[in-house]
């Protein structure tokens, strides 16, 4: 996918209705859940066989950068905009932009033990404060430090808009990408998530 | 502290609470509280609730929320709501004491009207008077030997302690995932809404590794709590729940293994309508406590009334003298160090207190 340069201040592009995000290319990916059979626990395992985990199953992505940050946007149908747990009810909503730390990192399982998957992640509960997460299979992350992750979202005709921002010094062409996304009001959190099951290359114009 | 393997100990803490000698004091609860869950997101939390039973109990119907084990197989389970734990309310304290109108408005809590509490049906129980019934039972986490809140975790964040069986979580692990809510069949782990991690009872594992009972058990004013290891032959946990057999687990059925057991409660007989002793069945039914505790409870139920006949006749019984507790402190030993004579390491924004 092409990260099209726009000369815009980095708060221009953090606004996901910003009119300047028309310009960057628009790239429709189908998602797959998970799957319960791989999930780490027992328990994860047996409570969720049968169900459908991944309900958020088409994602729409732009990506742009303004010579000092790399900007995805993406946005979703989801007519349950989960900000935060709702007294123990649902989860919140989520979302990332995933990058292959060491060769083709499985993306089905989050990546593995020798080849590790970085996340820019988004959290509806998190007021703008995104984080940077290393994953070596689902539900391994970790913080890496010195990591700044922006984000900016907005849920509006049941579809979420959320802009998501790193240091385009992390990632540099050539890159690649791909997408996962936690709908909170089916429970999905942790390995319970849907995900682009391709990566895709970066290009920065 | 070791971790060792995670998931089993070598040794394992355990407690014997009497429900005849309960009297639903919440001394108990308001130790654990008044120690351990005074932080932000901690209101609503008590890791240690004494409820009436017969009843729904905390959080409201918690035995119908799944979770353990069945034939080895984790069984799914779902997290208690807000609602269904209720509490951690703040109430109208300047409307009543300070605002002049005293005499207009009644304490009650601030917002939405509540509609369970961590002791919501106290004293309801069941039955019709004059043989109606009721006791108090004492909940905590159950440090159980298999833990299924522990394998449920896929983050590794929570472990059985190597040196007491303890169950703890290392919150720094921990994201908030709350696949040990769901897990745990009693329903005693606690979600902090503040700080996004799961919370439950620690045993007072700081307190133990200087000798010291858990609040809950030093604290009870009714001689109704033991604590021990429960491979200490000369202790009194190994003689109630293995010589004896008189102590047992809350729902066995559940299959993790809870080192909580109960001495089941022989209410008073029953009267007739003549208002004479009626012995031909018991006040609090039999079936009853075998769903609690399981079919054993008709065999310790008849090792209690045959001890207390001993004693009836003048005989002497281990047993009773257990239960009856003449010493205090060798309820608990060897933690019965006064935590009032240790000088505790304290983190500098808790509260300050001492001797508890």
């Amino acid at each position: 996918m092409d990260a099209i340069k726009l000369q815009l201040a980095s708060k221009t592009l953090l606004n996901p209705f910003a009119a300047q995000w028309e310009r960057a290319p628009r790239v429709n990916l189908a998602l797959r859940g998970t799957e319960a059979a791989e999930q780490p626990s027992a328990y994860i395992r047996t409570a969720w066989a049968g169900k459908r985990v991944g309900s958020i199953r088409a994602l729409t992505v732009q990506a742009a950068n303004n010579r000092q940050d790399l900007f995805f946007r993406l946005e979703w149908r989801d007519d349950t905009c989960d900000l935060d747990y709702a007294g123990g009810v649902t989860f919140p909503d989520a979302a990332a932009v995933l990058f292959p730390a060491n060769g083709d990192a499985p993306l089905e399982r989050m990546g593995t033990d020798a080849q590790g998957i970085e996340a820019w992640y988004w959290r509806a509960n998190r007021n703008g404060t995104g984080e940077c997460l290393r994953f070596h299979g689902f539900a391994t992350e970790a913080p890496m430090a010195d990591s700044p992750v922006t984000t900016a979202a907005q849920h509006r005709n049941g579809r979420w808009q959320v802009v998501i921002s790193g240091p385009l010094a992390m990632h540099s062409a050539p890159a690649r990408v791909a997408f996962a996304v936690w709908d909170g009001s089916n429970q999905e959190r942790a390995g319970l998530h849907s995900y682009s099951p391709e990566w895709l290359e970066l290009v920065l114009s | 502290m070791s971790r060792g393997n995670g998931k089993s100990a070598a040794k394992q803490a355990a407690m014997v609470f009497d429900l005849n000698k309960c009297m639903g004091c919440q001394t108990c609860s308001v130790a654990c509280k008044v120690l351990w869950t005074r932080d932000a997101g901690q209101d609503y939390q008590w890791w240690c609730t004494v409820n009436t039973l017969p009843g729904r109990g905390h959080p409201k119907d918690w035995e119908a929320m799944g979770g353990g084990f069945r034939d080895g197989i984790p069984q799914a389970g779902r997290r208690p709501t807000s609602k269904e734990w209720g509490g951690g309310w703040d109430f109208n304290y300047e409307e009543v004491m300070y605002s002049g109108r005293g005499q207009e408005v009644h304490l009650e809590a601030v917002g939405e009207k509540p509609q369970w509490g961590p002791n919501w049906d106290e004293d309801q129980g069941a039955g019709e008077y004059p043989n109606s019934y009721f006791y108090y039972m004492p909940r905590l986490c159950n440090h159980c030997t298999k833990p299924a809140c522990v394998e449920a975790c896929p983050r590794g964040a929570m472990y059985k302690r190597e040196e007491d069986g303890i169950v703890l979580r290392d919150e720094s692990r921990c994201r908030g995932y709350q696949f040990c809510l769901e897990a745990c069949p009693y329903k005693k782990i606690y979600f902090n809404f503040a700080k996004e991690v799961s919370q439950h009872c620690i045993l007072c594992y700081p307190r133990l590794e200087q000798s010291v009972a858990p609040a809950c058990v030093r604290q009870c004013p009714g001689r109704a709590v033991w604590f021990g290891m429960l491979d200490d032959e000369s202790g009194p946990v190994h003689k109630l729940v293995r010589k004896w057999e008189v102590a047992l687990p809350l729902h066995p059925e559940y299959g993790t293994e809870p080192n909580v057991f109960y001495i089941p409660p022989i209410l008073p007989a029953r009267l007739t309508e003549d208002n004479n002793f009626d012995e031909s069945r018991p006040r609090l039914p039999t079936e009853h406590l075998e769903s609690l505790f399981g079919a054993g409870v008709r065999a310790a139920l008849e090792t209690l009334r045959r001890e207390m006949g001993v004693t009836r006749s003048g005989g002497k019984s281990e047993l009773m003298d257990t239960l009856i507790a003449y010493w205090w402190k060798d309820m608990f030993k060897p933690f019965d160090q006064d935590p009032g004579e240790i000088e505790w390491q304290r983190a500098a924004a808790s509260q300050p207190n001492s001797g508890w």
